[in-house]
């Protein structure tokens, strides 16, 4: 529907400059004074490249060490032998910085170093702080949130804020990813379908439907469960079946814009197949890519969700929303254990949903014409 | 027409076959079956034998008889090739017989049946409320479009599309279930429900389904509200409701008797599907409850590697998804006198 704006669009329409904009242009103008819809994209696009430099707010291991004159920079070494920076009594071990950082200051020497704001791993067990309740016992894990683990600790000890916040760049790259791969997949055979019909669209129609008959989710889990699947190997899992919903849109834009006069005009030109593919007809067919790609996220990190709940997802390879949410459902007595995951999720996919919205309403509007 | 829907539900059998040929060959050629289960847990019992009557010998214990691998595998059918194997089962399955549960040890059919009703229970009251509510609140939302109301439930349906059901279920049993404890923390029915009253045994019940109800609705909240509202305003904008207030007739009339008839076309066409997610059960909102239906019993039988359950499990579910959708497509061409298959 949106494609054959495109096309009935001779210049669009002019500006107060007096240049005329693109379709894409006027599309993306109308996207970002959808305010709530823009915004949501401002602060999830902040969020997640803030998340790839987050090793520098949240972490356990120190950014600088200035050490009997000279400069370490640990947050970037994998391991550093604790004796190296004078913590004799722990000798090859890791250093645990917090310590070291607590011995500087005692020493009150020429020795410093600078801490993430919020200096703990989210694989990492706290074995320092001891909590004591009113009656002298000593608490045990989880540790409800604190002014040290803002929220809390889990069952392990592992702190819950920093495992929520690397949660986060886990669920949306993964999402991303799978979806990118999917949509790729998808436009390429549900294009291919669409473009050359017959005999291949007749074929690629009976694999289609076999193959989204297959109980995937049920799949997915039978094979996960047996061969516990890294990061990559278990977005491949999905993506093997993930496809199928952007093929069928695409096979169907596809047979729609091949029967428009543009198209005949450039086979009559002498173009080629795939000049009319990728440069006449892909860029008249992306509305579906574009307005669907949120909830297509949405999908993913549920997915993920869903995955890791079940115990059949990364298992413990990284932190996961999933994991914290089966963790907090094992431990319904500490709510800050379920609230956490939910809380995040809920945010980052009401975003998503804001996001989709907009898009939807930019790249594909209906006008809603009533007459009382 | 009728021609169109015999060629369908004949199309189904090819595809039954390769649906289930792609599953019979991931699981049997991923490792960790029920042969090398069998194999490992008697070297293990081995080794214990071993540790304790000799005083803990390494290497002994290792090996496993020739002869008794050989009887395993003719056991488990693996003494064929993979393709003989599929057709033993397959014949199986045309005269009625999964096999026999590894974990159950009853046949794969009765475990599975055992589990239809607790599922078919949830789904049913969860399908019929989602409708019950949606129906109304989409025509509400279409009839009063950028009012107050409208807007302020939209937010109800953004925090639909942003919450998962399983995700919110934990949340809720956690609340008030186990904080508050106005509900039993999950499970079908209190333990010795069968010795209760005949009204103590239906507030029992209740009592356990208003929970996962609302999260079974969660699921289908969103989307059928939006879609019956956008299917409502797209009809109020058709010519036909212009002749028809143009004749006169009351807006109620238009909108109840002409606009809404053809605006329930897609919430009607997507029953067929809806009814094969009734008859599934959802996994993960059964795992949150612990409410024993098929979901579960899909998730035991993966926990458990019981190749026979899965495989049943798989034609169950092949089956309800195909008849769902020549079911749909049947809907589809039934409300819509438009449509004609050929």
């Amino acid at each position: 529907m949106a494609s054959s704006i495109a096309n009935s669009t001779p210049a669009g329409t002019p500006t107060s400059q007096g240049k005329s904009l693109s379709l894409l242009q006027r599309r993306i103008k109308k996207f970002k004074s959808l305010k709530r819809g823009y915004y949501s994209f401002l602060i999830v696009l902040g969020l997640y490249a803030f998340s790839f430099i987050l090793l520098f707010f949240i972490n356990n291991k120190a950014l600088i060490v200035h050490y009997n004159g000279e400069y370490y920079f640990p947050v970037f070494k994998e391991y550093i032998a604790a004796k190296t920076l004078g913590m004799t009594e722990d000798g090859e071990a890791p250093v645990n910085f917090r310590k070291l950082q607590a011995k500087f200051e005692q020493e009150n020497g020429a020795n410093w170093l600078v801490m993430p704001p919020y200096p703990w791993d989210p694989d990492e067990r706290d074995q320092e702080t001891k909590i004591v309740d009113e009656a002298g016992e000593t608490v045990n894990y989880p540790y409800p949130p604190s002014s040290t683990h803002w929220l809390g600790t889990d069952p392990s000890g592992r702190d819950v804020f920093a495992r929520m916040a690397y949660g986060f760049r886990v669920s949306i790259s993964f999402a991303l990813l799978l979806t990118i791969i999917n949509y790729s997949l998808g436009s390429a055979l549900g294009g291919l379908m669409g473009y050359y019909g017959k005999k291949i669209d007749l074929f690629g129609q009976r694999l289609l439907e076999v193959w989204s008959n297959i109980p995937f989710f049920f799949l997915v889990l039978i094979v996960s469960s047996i061969i516990q699947p890294s990061f990559i190997i278990l977005i491949f899992l999905l993506s093997l079946f993930g496809w199928i919903g952007m093929s069928y849109l695409m096979r169907g834009e596809f047979l729609r814009e091949k029967a428009k006069d543009y198209v005949s005009a450039a086979i009559s030109l002498g173009a080629s197949d795939s000049q009319i593919i990728f440069k006449h007809i892909l860029p008249n067919s992306l509305t579906p890519i574009i307005a669907t790609l949120p909830f297509a996220i949405i999908g993913g990190i549920s997915t993920l969700v869903g995955l890791d709940y079940l115990g059949f997802g990364l298992q413990g390879k990284l932190p996961s929303w999933g994991e914290m949410l089966q963790i907090g459902n094992d431990n319904k007595e500490h709510l800050w254990l379920l609230l956490s995951p939910i809380g995040a999720m809920f945010i980052t996919l009401l975003l998503m949903t804001f996001i989709g919205e907009a898009l939807r309403e930019a790249f594909d509007p209906k006008e809603y014409s009533r007459l009382r | 027409m009728f021609q169109y829907f015999i060629r369908r539900i004949l199309l189904m059998i090819p595809t039954f076959i390769a649906c289930t040929i792609v599953v019979f060959l991931i699981i049997e050629i991923t490792p960790g079956g029920p042969f090398d289960q069998a194999i490992m847990s008697a070297q293990q019992q081995q080794q214990v034998s071993e540790s304790g009557g000799s005083g803990g010998s390494d290497k002994g214990g290792q090996q496993i008889p020739e002869e008794a691998k050989e009887a395993l595998k003719k056991y488990f059918n693996l003494d064929k090739p993979l393709p003989l194997r599929y057709l033993h089962w397959f014949g199986n399955v045309m005269t009625g017989d999964f096999g026999e549960s590894y974990k159950y040890s009853e046949p794969a059919i009765t475990v599975i049946a055992s589990r239809f009703p607790v599922s078919i229970y949830f789904g049913v009251i969860g399908f019929v409320l989602g409708y019950a509510v949606c129906i109304p609140l989409g025509l509400y939302k279409a009839i009063k479009h950028n009012s107050v109301f409208d807007i302020s439930s939209s937010l109800l349906v953004f925090i639909g599309y942003a919450i998962p059901g399983f995700a919110f279920g934990a949340l809720l049993l956690a609340v008030f279930g186990r904080q508050l404890g106005w509900f039993p923390i999950g499970g079908f029915r209190s333990e010795g429900w069968e010795y209760l009253g005949t009204w103590d045994k239906v507030v029992d019940q209740l009592h356990h389904t208003v929970l996962p109800i609302i999260c079974y609705m969660i699921g289908s909240f969103a989307t059928l509200t939006v879609i019956m509202k956008n299917s409502l305003m797209e009809n109020l904008g058709q010519d036909y409701v212009r002749t028809a207030f143009a004749k006169g007739l009351t807006e109620r009339r238009v909108i109840f008797v002409h606009a809404l008839r053809n605006s329930l076309i897609p919430i009607v066409t997507g029953l067929g599907h809806a009814f094969g997610l009734l008859l599934a059960g959802s996994l993960l909102i059964e795992k949150t409850f612990g409410i024993p239906g098929i979901g579960m019993l899909q998730y035991e039988t993966v926990l458990n590697r019981d190749y026979t359950v899965i495989m049943a499990l798989t034609v169950i579910g092949v089956t309800i998804q195909l008849t769902g959708n020549i079911f749909s497509d049947l809907l589809y061409a039934t409300v819509d006198p438009r449509i004609r298959f050929r």
